[in-house]
């Protein structure tokens, strides 16, 4: 794995009035890896995700992007978010066309098949392509969120609880199709999640948000081995360990 | 930034051509590239091979078009040969080519004179539904209000109360300044038209008869299905989108009760009150112009006014108003509670809800003219 930094977090506070949400937070993430970010409710994850993809400004603090600056631009980024936000009005192929009618000169004909190659990538197949997001599934709508996120190819991916409100195996499904369009495409991807088992099957590390800060960060078992307090009750309680076994894991 | 994408076709006598690809290929810069890839997947025989070795960034656009390019030539599905060393070009080329799939066809329209023709049929039925649906919605509203006459203590009297601020006290302002407005104008056309037969004095009764019977009230429910309609319709159309109406029904919580039966006694409240103002600031209005065109003096004007305006004039405008409060409001929730999934739906419920009630104020102020005069109040 490369150890460029794709995304570079130095002191960042953010302050919603009284509330402090981060408190002088740092945070690396590598070019080509999937990082994982847990953290109980309320710490921020959202939020950090907010700032990074600039909807957000932080109170203080520098979020950069030393790999992609170096080479002289800005990243492009493609954003899911939890409830999919898919334009209602627009059925799903038009929903991933979106991006591309808005920033390409593409023909008609390109546009509609590389849309058609994002939804297939993203694991949904012609049926859907003239649907209303209203008309398909949560899972469906997840995956033409994503599809949409990757339309313009970007180079840094943000999953905002990707897997939440899916059945068991429809987030398995999900959390491999993540793994493999992102080791295909060599995206970073940013991965904010509540699922153990999503930790487990798709992220290389795990940063832990807790009390404003990056309590730890590296690989579930590096974290297992030195976890104290709420980290150590997140991996090491019921559903932790059931995961840990799940993957295999001690 | 990024490197202008380009291509050379490399054909050497007794060889396969080679189509070396130079520069970025990602969804930036390969737009202008499609046509003369076209042009030359004719060229591309089997065997035809591909060069990445001086191919700098590339993404699954390109990838694409460049797998499409050589899917369409005569190479047909074969793998492509590559040549050349890149980073994650045969990647991308194998991911490409493993999704590719076609857009599905678009659902089959009627176009032309027969689409026409079906829409216009559908319009119309769609309108019968919709007559019936609302005649349906207004019964039911009307049991729900007789149920909490009998058990008053079921009215919901905060949301009530908040909603006869937010639509009636809060519309106060507006309804009265555009009633001033329309005692203005209608003052001075009075003054303008009854001066030349010598009937100037007449400006006062004008006035008095016009926005006493018919402007205060046919103003104060157009104002108010401008505004508190589209409120309504918005704010129902929203909690049905999202879901917050079925969980109000799973709950046992009746939505006729607590949103439908709230809006429509807020309204029963409140517009007879708008609608008196809305009189008072009219005929202020006309007594203005009648003080500075015509040297009416205001204690002439109430004088005159008091003499031969009857009564009834008052009531005759006063009456409609509870009954254009319970139409704008059984048609605000109606298409509030008829919102669908998606956006389009909002709007055009929100649109059929101005619309609709407009139509209906009128056409009910019309029916109400009609019976009067028969009547002669």
């Amino acid at each position: 794995m490369s150890a460029e930094i794709a995304i570079r977090v130095r002191d960042l506070v953010t302050r919603f009035g009284a509330q402090t949400v981060h408190s002088g937070l740092d945070l690396d993430v590598r070019v080509g890896e999937i990082l994982g970010v847990v953290g109980p409710s309320g710490t921020g994850k959202s939020v950090l995700l907010r700032e990074i993809t600039g909807l957000d400004a932080p109170t203080e603090g520098e979020i950069t992007f030393p790999h992609a600056e170096a080479a002289g631009r800005v990243p492009r980024m493609g954003v899911m978010f939890q409830d999919g936000a898919l334009f209602s009005n627009l059925t799903v192929l038009e929903n991933v066309e979106a991006p591309l009618r808005e920033h390409t000169a593409f023909s008609d004909d390109l546009r509609a098949e590389i849309a058609a190659l994002k939804l297939s990538m993203a694991g949904l197949n012609a049926d859907a392509h003239h649907k209303r997001p209203s008309q398909i599934s949560g899972g469906m709508r997840k995956r033409a969120a994503v599809a949409r996120a990757l339309a313009l190819d970007p180079e840094l991916l943000f999953l905002d609880e990707p897997t939440a409100g899916l059945d068991p195996i429809s987030a398995e499904n999900f959390d491999s199709m993540v793994r493999e369009l992102a080791k295909a495409l060599g995206l970073t991807v940013f991965l904010v999640t509540h699922d153990l088992d999503t930790l487990h099957a798709v992220c290389d590390r795990v940063a832990v948000l807790y009390k404003g800060k990056v309590a730890a960060i590296g690989t579930i078992a590096e974290i297992s081995a030195g976890a104290t307090g709420w980290v150590n009750d997140y991996f090491s309680g019921p559903r932790g360990r059931a995961a840990t076994r799940a993957a295999g894991g001690g | 930034m990024a490197v202008e994408a380009t291509f050379e076709l490399i054909e050497a006598a007794e060889q396969a051509p080679v189509l070396a690809l130079r520069g970025d290929w990602t969804v930036d810069t390969i737009a202008s590239l499609e046509g003369e890839l076209r042009a030359l997947a004719a060229k591309l025989v089997p065997g035809a091979a591909l060069d990445v070795g001086q191919l700098g960034r590339f993404d699954v656009a390109g990838a694409y078009l460049v797998d499409r390019t050589f899917r369409e030539g005569a190479g047909g599905s074969e793998r492509i040969p590559v040549r050349g060393a890149h980073g994650h070009a045969l990647a991308l080329l194998a991911a490409a080519r493993k999704s590719a799939v076609a857009p599905a066809a678009p659902p089959e329209r009627t176009h032309g004179f027969e689409g026409f023709l079906e829409r216009v049929g559908r319009a119309f039925g769609g309108l019968g539904h919709e007559i019936i649906d609302t005649i349906g919605f207004f019964g039911e509203t009307l049991v729900v209000l007789a149920k909490l006459a009998v058990n008053p203590k079921r009215i919901r009297w905060v949301s009530v109360v908040h909603i006869m601020e937010s639509a009636g006290l809060n519309a106060l302002p507006i309804v009265m300044l555009l009633s001033f407005f329309i005692g203005l104008v209608v003052a001075y056309l009075g003054a303008r038209v009854l001066g030349d037969f010598g009937a100037s004095v007449f400006t006062v009764e004008l006035v008095a008869f016009s926005m006493l019977r018919e402007f205060s009230v046919v103003i104060t429910a157009v104002l108010l299905a401008g505004r508190t309609n589209s409120a309504f319709t918005a704010e129902i159309g929203a909690m049905k989108m999202r879901q917050e109406i079925d969980a109000m029904r799973v709950m046992r919580i009746d939505p006729m009760e607590a949103l439908v039966a709230t809006r429509v006694i807020a309204m029963l409240v409140m517009t007879p009150i708008l609608t008196f103002a809305a009189m008072m600031a009219g005929i202020f209005g006309g007594l203005l112009v009648c003080w500075s065109a015509l040297g009416v003096s205001p204690a002439m004007f109430f004088a005159r006014i008091s003499e031969t305006v009857p009564e009834q004039h008052f009531w005759v405008g006063f009456v409609k108003a509870p009954v254009f409060a319970l139409v704008l409001a059984v048609i605000g929730c109606k298409q509030g509670l008829s919102v669908g999934g998606d956006v389009g739906s909002l709007g055009s419920r929100v649109t059929a809800s101005v619309v609709q009630a407009i139509f209906m104020v009128i056409l009910i102020d019309a029916m109400f003219a009609l019976w009067f005069l028969e009547m002669n109040w």
